[in-house]
């Protein structure tokens, strides 16, 4: 699996009935597959490990389908 | 004999013609019969008339009007047999005219009290589409997070579908997405409640593969995809993708295509020039996203995989005008329903399954078949470089009125070539992006233009000055429509460009620069190649195109940056390639050749 490091800002995305993104410092946007409840939060910090799953598709369809494995939030 | 042969096949076509031909009366429908009394009959006369036929036909005529008192013009209740009885009987004798009063019906306005709020269905044309058809008979898969029969689905039709996330039979919905998106296709319209649907008369098929949280696997997909196949879907909408390539859901796919489904798929919504899968795969009609001013949303994406656009809404922050509106579940109170006003190109996708229903229910029903009317009818974007609308923008009523001819020619080579695997499915060609007729007077002009003036200063034709004809002129414009999936499509614009087009090419326009298309470039690469003795004639071949190309533009589309289209443009334009000319002459005249 596609096990990558991201850090940035979660944010939500009204596509279709909205979902819960993670926009990367470098830009990318990754939607977050199923997230803890503690990840819900619009405009929190994290740096997170996980797999992109390329076997996953959405509604949203905003970019790769990221689940999170292990997260630490940075600023809440 | 042989006459005598070609004349009785004659009679027996025209013969044949004339039965055959049913004329535009026999399809109309009425329930009411016109009887126009004589015009010297008394009134008195008249009277007795209108009395012995009640007795006889057990119905009383009546004025059709105050103002038909003294036209003697009636009408009676009555079907197809009382015609024929009217027409046999005595009182034929003091009529002038008994026929059938036919109903003439307008356009349905539905009495959906929101559907004024439905700017998307206007923007498609939907109105004079449902003259014909509501989409009857067809059966459309919405590969979704289930539906719901929220209250304005009353009095759609539903077939047997599959949840795929809890294995049962019951698909219903979970999110509100699917049922939003099935809106569009079939909400119960007409029906004095809530909005109104494309194709309200289609029945739907539920396959729920997206959990509450809007994801779903591959696999779940791809079987969803196989059951509708095999289950008697004609249309299948995907408002979903992402992921990677997968060759399960394209197998599934091509076995769809294989029994007659036509795909549907929605392009994704990273803004960005990369269509998500499966919108990207062959046998899938991609979809991008309009806003209410009928331009491309900012979140569509776009490039190769595009093939129609249609409404997909843009919302400013919580006001819900720009969005889609349709009654799906309220995710947040189980068991309630809400009218949404919700944006994507998940909402693109299905008003052209809708679309495509309505066309199949007018009698075409091969889905290559369906996608090209739905192509051809579409309303082309001239100006489309990126290929952010595909074929165009989604047209309900041209697309049925095309249906309804009945026979469709497939004019589109590329698509051709494309369908039959002579083209790699890993790149892409938009057909429609170059006016072929004006490339090929560009080419032939500067040709023509190099034979005159050959007349004048005799030279030998050249590859380097053909070469420069063709860079002049026209460019490699084929590859001006070359995709390449996830790759920018500058490279292929800049090659498939001529020297005059460059500045466009640049700035992915089809508006010319004037820098560009000017005698600048062609001067300079005189001044730099008149000393070479071959690439001197590349020069004076860029001259000659370039003459051509701008000569060709001026008289048919002068469309300039800065200076318009009008007047200006073109004698901007006409001056430059006269110059371009002149220099052409100057530099191929024997003596200015340089030791």
């Amino acid at each position: 699996m596609n096990q990558i490091q991201v850090t940035g800002t979660v944010d939500r995305k009204g596509f279709g009935t909205g979902t819960w993104v993670l926009v990367a410092s470098s830009g990318e946007t990754y939607e977050l597959y199923e997230p803890a409840a503690e990840l819900q939060k619009k405009g929190l910090k994290v740096k997170v490990s996980g797999t992109v799953r390329e076997d996953v598709m959405t509604l949203a369809m905003v970019g790769p389908v990221l689940q999170v494995a292990h997260y630490e939030v940075l600023e809440a | 004999m042989k006459r005598l042969l070609l004349s009785g096949l004659f009679l027996a076509g025209l013969l044949w013609a004339l039965f055959s031909f049913r004329g535009l009366a026999t399809q109309g429908t009425y329930d009411s019969i016109i009887l126009d009394f004589r015009e010297d009959l008394g009134a008195a006369q008249v009277e007795q008339q209108v009395q012995g036929f009640a007795q006889q036909f057990g119905a009383t005529p009546r004025f059709n009007s105050a103002f038909s008192t003294d036209d003697h013009v009636f009408v009676v209740k009555g079907d197809r047999a009382l015609l024929r009885a009217l027409l046999k009987s005595p009182l034929s004798r003091y009529t002038e005219i008994i026929e059938p009063n036919y109903q003439y019906s307008t356009q349905l306005l539905p009495n959906d009290p929101d559907y004024g709020k439905q700017w998307n269905l206007r923007s498609i044309n939907i109105e004079p589409a449902w003259d014909s058809t509501r989409g009857d008979g067809t059966v459309v898969a919405v590969i979704d997070t289930g539906i719901t029969r929220v209250p304005d689905l009353e009095l759609t039709g539903f077939v047997e579908g599959y949840d795929f996330v809890n294995d049962r039979v019951e698909a219903t919905d979970d999110n509100g997405h699917g049922t939003h998106v099935a809106g569009t296709i079939a909400q119960s319209t007409n029906n004095g409640k809530g909005v109104a649907g494309i194709a309200h008369g289609a029945n739907l098929m539920p396959l729920k593969v997206l959990n509450a949280n809007g994801s779903g696997t591959v696999a779940d997909i791809a079987e969803a995809v196989k059951f509708a196949a095999d289950n008697g879907a004609h249309i299948i909408n995907m408002s979903l993708g992402g992921g990677g390539e997968s060759q399960l859901l394209q197998k599934a796919i091509e076995y769809a295509h294989q029994k007659g489904v036509l795909v549907v798929a929605a392009a994704g919504n990273e803004g960005r020039n990369a269509v998500s899968y499966p919108a990207r795969y062959r046998h899938v009609v991609g979809v991008a996203a309009l806003d209410p001013a009928g331009s491309k949303t900012p979140y569509s994406n776009y490039g190769a995989g595009i093939d129609l656009s249609a409404p997909g809404g843009l919302k400013n922050g919580d006001d819900p005008a720009g969005g889609i509106l349709q009654n799906t579940i309220d995710p947040a109170r189980p068991g309630t329903d809400i009218y949404a006003s919700l944006e994507g190109t998940s909402m693109a996708a299905p008003h052209v399954a809708g679309v495509a229903a309505l066309v199949r229910a007018s009698g075409v029903t091969d889905p290559d078949q369906i996608e090209q009317v739905l192509k051809e009818s579409a309303i082309a974007i001239q100006d489309d470089a990126r290929n952010y609308y595909g074929a165009g923008k989604l047209d309900a009523a041209a697309a049925v009125k095309l249906a309804e001819k009945g026979q469709i020619t497939f004019r589109d080579f590329f698509n051709w070539l494309r369908e039959n695997g002579y083209l790699n499915p890993r790149f892409w060609i938009d057909g429609g992006v170059t006016a072929l007729v004006p490339k090929i007077a560009m080419v032939l002009g500067s040709y023509i233009l190099a034979w005159f003036l050959r007349n004048y200063f005799p030279f030998s034709w050249s590859w380097s000055l053909s070469a420069g004809l063709v860079a002049g002129s026209a460019g490699l414009f084929p590859l001006k429509g070359f995709y390449l999936f996830d790759a920018p499509q500058l490279p292929f614009r800049l090659l498939g460009s001529s020297i005059p087009e460059l500045g466009s090419a640049l700035q992915g326009t089809t508006l010319l620069n004037p820098i560009f298309a000017s005698v600048l470039i062609p001067f300079g690469l005189i001044l730099l190649l008149l000393g070479h003795a071959q690439w001197k004639w590349f020069a004076i071949g860029t001259a000659l195109g370039t003459a051509a190309c701008l000569g060709v533009s001026a008289a048919i589309a002068p469309a300039l940056l800065w200076l318009g289209s009008g007047s200006l443009a073109q004698s901007f334009l006409a001056v430059n390639a006269v110059l371009c000319f002149a220099l052409a002459a100057l530099a191929a005249k024997p003596e200015v050749r340089h030791p």
